[in-house]
């Protein structure tokens, strides 16, 4: 895979919540598009759980799913980037 | 104080309240671990659900205090508080929450389903169902002419179920020793009480079955011990069943993994701020209990709890065979060839 | 987007609850007499996740709080449902039926057949059972014998996101009512995972499965296994398991067992002659017993073998070694399937 530049990424940041904690760690607890699956913007393509509380992760633009950086059950960051998207 | 209270017995009250708060903070340390960071309510050393019941103190041991072993207590979904002011033997009801054999009921019940005949107490998982055993003890009593009497608590969500409602009927109409215990927390589950009821004071469904009803509106010990004595003297006595409710703080979610994310912040943080147990030890010291004194009885209670449940995680875990024992006292099948044993089937006589 | 859609070669995937959710947000919107009463299914969105999402569409007066008053919440959903509503209404633990059972089994079960069909009761009962998370006697059972043995209720115990979605279509504009059992450990909620295999593609548009067809889901020669619910992804764990030694079993998800179809069963013991039947409901009097006596009365002659795999009789107890012992896991399918076959 070529370079980040031509690529979006899922980022946790975009969906962390304000008053979680900094070192806090999540939890992927489902993807709902696979590798190569065309989704547009908004659609819900993962859910990621924090201190108890499921947040559902959109798609943040059309394009296709390309990667996959954490898969169900991994741990996460709000630095992370769940996955990476080409965008039409 | 305009109420009157020896000392000693709000000492025991105090010493039930913060072993009970100090007993829900071990559990949910212990209940956490193996669920984090992803929350798995199968892992970890304590399995299954758990209701705390920190914040709800006041209304056990203010009951309690006025009881016997030989009274009858049934306790709901949160059981904890009310057992261990009822004076449950705190190691085995550990061991059983943490699903050991050495466990009240050798692993099977769980923490919403504790019994403890020694001390006549028994709990229900479904919500207002200890009301009617509850109404039964107090009829045993009746029939049998012996003064003890008979205390269901509940939740207030518990309050529209039929079998309360009936309960209170049966109880009145023949006047039995039965107190029913409204811990109201506000909310049932996600429910605040103003959704599901129209009452603000759940002790108003007394008046439908011309019986008590008496409303503590603060979460005070005191308060609460003094409703309970008048309430229980009048059961002991022979002149039937009161409701009481009383306003408790849910502190802790309403089971360990509730996000309580449709609960407003200041709900929370009032509850924070609502400490029956600062209350009472105010209280004592105003009473001129030394400070020293009262430190001990909350060391006396961390003690006891740690040590509680250092015993119960030692203990062995049930075998897989032991599953399929204790559905009957008599064999299933056939005819047995012992007598029943009478011990079995609980009491204290 | 259609023409994207069309050339979509992923499809996307939902876990079983967002897959009920999106049939039931479906039939709200296309029907306004479709309604949803529960305990904590508005702003907690159910505490299986069964409402999530729909109190912020439709707002309180169709996705419902109701006290814990089960009689009168669904027994006021009989009544409206005999006006010609549509409701839906949650028990939230399947064990919490006998606190109303009788508005369950004798006035919406039976108010059909009683008034001569003057009257029908098109709602829906939902209803989370299972256990496998040690919450003990009064919260993990399934009791799917319980209400299928009472005449004149429908019911679905749907095992994929995909079957979950199309059965809830069917449910809600049946004009029966329906008893919806859905498996916690299948709804994929965060906070209690779900095996592989509930969480399936699951089409955007509406679709239906018809009642009373059971679903093969994986084909076999050797040995017939028919089951439900959570246990139909632990029979398939363990066909694939046995498949490396050679054992070829047939796995079939009954979907539902109110209308029956006992057709796909036995056409499957015609082809295998070994029957085993696994169920996380009670041994005795449930639905083992009753699988097994259907394949007797109309295929006895096929018969060369049976087994059932289902919970003794015991209340389900709380600690894990118990618990364990008594719900049927992958490793005593795969001792039965082999006894089958011996």
């Amino acid at each position: 895979m070529s370079g980040n530049e031509d690529r979006v990424a899922v980022a946790a940041a975009d969906v962390w919540p304000e008053d979680a904690e900094a070192d806090e760690t999540a939890v992927v607890v489902n993807w709902f598009a696979r590798e190569g699956r065309q989704v547009d913007e908004g659609e819900t393509v993962c859910e990621i759980q924090i201190e108890k509380v499921s947040i559902d992760v959109p798609a943040p633009t059309d394009g296709e799913l390309v990667e996959i950086e954490r898969g169900e059950d991994d741990e996460l960051s709000r630095e992370d980037t769940l996955g990476w998207l080409a965008p039409d | 104080m305009d109420i009157m209270v020896a000392v000693n017995e709000l000492q025991s009250m105090f010493e039930d309240m913060v072993t009970a708060r100090y007993y829900e903070e071990r559990l949910q340390e212990e209940y956490l671990e193996g669920k984090q960071p992803a929350f798995d309510i199968s892992a970890g050393p304590i399995p299954g659900e758990l209701h705390l019941a920190a914040g709800q103190e006041a209304a056990a041991a203010g009951v309690c205090r006025h009881l016997r072993d030989s009274d009858t207590v049934t306790a709901p979904h949160r059981p904890h508080h009310v057992a261990i002011a009822k004076g449950v033997d705190l190691k085995r009801m550990t061991a059983e929450i943490f699903g050991r054999r050495t466990g009240l009921s050798k692993g099977k019940g769980g923490h919403m389903h504790l019994f403890d005949p020694d001390v006549n107490f028994a709990c229900s998982g479904i919500i207002a169902q200890g009301c009617p055993p509850a109404v039964g003890a107090g009829l045993a009593a009746t029939k049998r002419s012996e003064d003890s009497v008979a205390v269901a608590f509940l939740g207030e969500g518990a309050i529209s179920q039929g079998a309360f409602l009936e309960s209170l009927n049966l109880a009145a109409v023949r006047e039995l020793p039965v107190i029913f215990v409204v811990e109201d927390n506000d909310w049932a589950i996600s429910m605040p009480k103003d959704r599901v009821t129209d009452v603000d004071d759940g002790s108003q469904r007394a008046g439908g079955f011309d019986m008590p009803g008496v409303r503590v509106d603060y979460d005070d010990a005191t308060a609460v011990y003094d409703a309970a004595k008048e309430a229980i003297g009048r059961a002991r006595a022979g002149n039937g069943p009161t409701l009481l409710e009383v306003q408790v703080h849910r502190r802790m979610g309403h089971f360990m993994g509730d996000p309580e994310s449709y609960r407003p912040d200041e709900d929370k943080e009032a509850a924070q701020e609502r400490d029956s147990i600062e209350r009472l030890a105010a209280d004592l010291r105003s009473e001129g209990v030394a400070d020293d004194d009262i430190e001990e009885i909350r060391e006396r209670a961390r003690d006891r709890v740690d040590e509680a449940i250092e015993w119960a995680k030692d203990q062995p875990e049930p075998g897989p065979e032991e599953a399929y024992e204790d559905v009957f006292v008599n064999p299933p099948s056939g005819v047995t060839t012992e007598e029943p044993s009478h011990e079995l089937a609980g009491g204290d006589d | 987007m259609a023409q994207k859609e069309s050339q979509q070669a992923v499809e996307r995937e939902l876990t079983m609850s967002r897959a009920m959710v999106e049939a039931i947000g479906h039939e709200m919107r296309e029907n306004e007499e479709v309604f949803y009463m529960g305990e904590d299914v508005a702003d907690y969105g159910g505490i299986f996740d069964s409402t999530q999402g729909l109190l912020e569409e439709f707002g309180r007066d169709r996705i419902m709080d109701v006290p814990i008053s089960e009689t009168a919440y669904i027994g006021a959903a009989v009544g409206a449902a005999q006006q010609g509503m549509r409701p839906i209404a949650e028990l939230m633990f399947v064990d919490f039926f006998g606190v109303c059972m009788d508005q369950i089994y004798n006035q919406m079960a039976k108010n059909t057949y009683m008034s001569g069909a003057s009257v029908n009761v098109p709602m829906v009962l939902t209803a989370a059972v299972g256990g496998t998370y040690n919450d003990a006697a009064q919260h993990s059972q399934t009791l799917y014998g319980t209400f299928a043995h009472l005449p004149g209720m429908k019911v679905v115990v749907p095992s994929t996101a995909y079957d979950a979605k199309g059965l809830m279509h069917n449910a809600i504009r049946d004009d029966d009512p329906v008893v919806y059992m859905f498996h916690k450990r299948l709804m994929g909620i965060g906070w209690m995972p779900a095996p592989d295999g509930p969480k399936t593609p699951v089409p955007d548009e509406p679709y239906t499965i018809p009642f009373g067809s059971a679903d093969v889901k994986r084909e076999g020669e050797d040995v017939t296994v028919v089951t439900l619910g959570l246990h139909v992804h632990r029979a398939l764990e363990a066909a694939d398991d046995l498949a490396e030694d050679g054992i070829d079993a047939e796995v079939i998800d009954l979907r539902t067992l109110v209308p029956l179809d006992t057709e796909t069963v036995l056409d499957s013991v015609e082809k295998t002659g070994r029957l085993v039947v696994v169920d996380e409901d009670y041994r005795s009097y449930g639905v083992t017993g009753e699988i097994i006596a259907r394949v007797a009365e109309e295929g006895l002659a096929d018969l060369e073998a049976v087994e059932r795999v289902a919970v003794p009789d015991v209340p389900l107890p709380y600690a894990r070694p118990m618990e364990d012992e008594v719900i049927p896991g992958t490793e005593d399918i795969e001792a039965a399937i082999r006894s089958a076959r011996s």
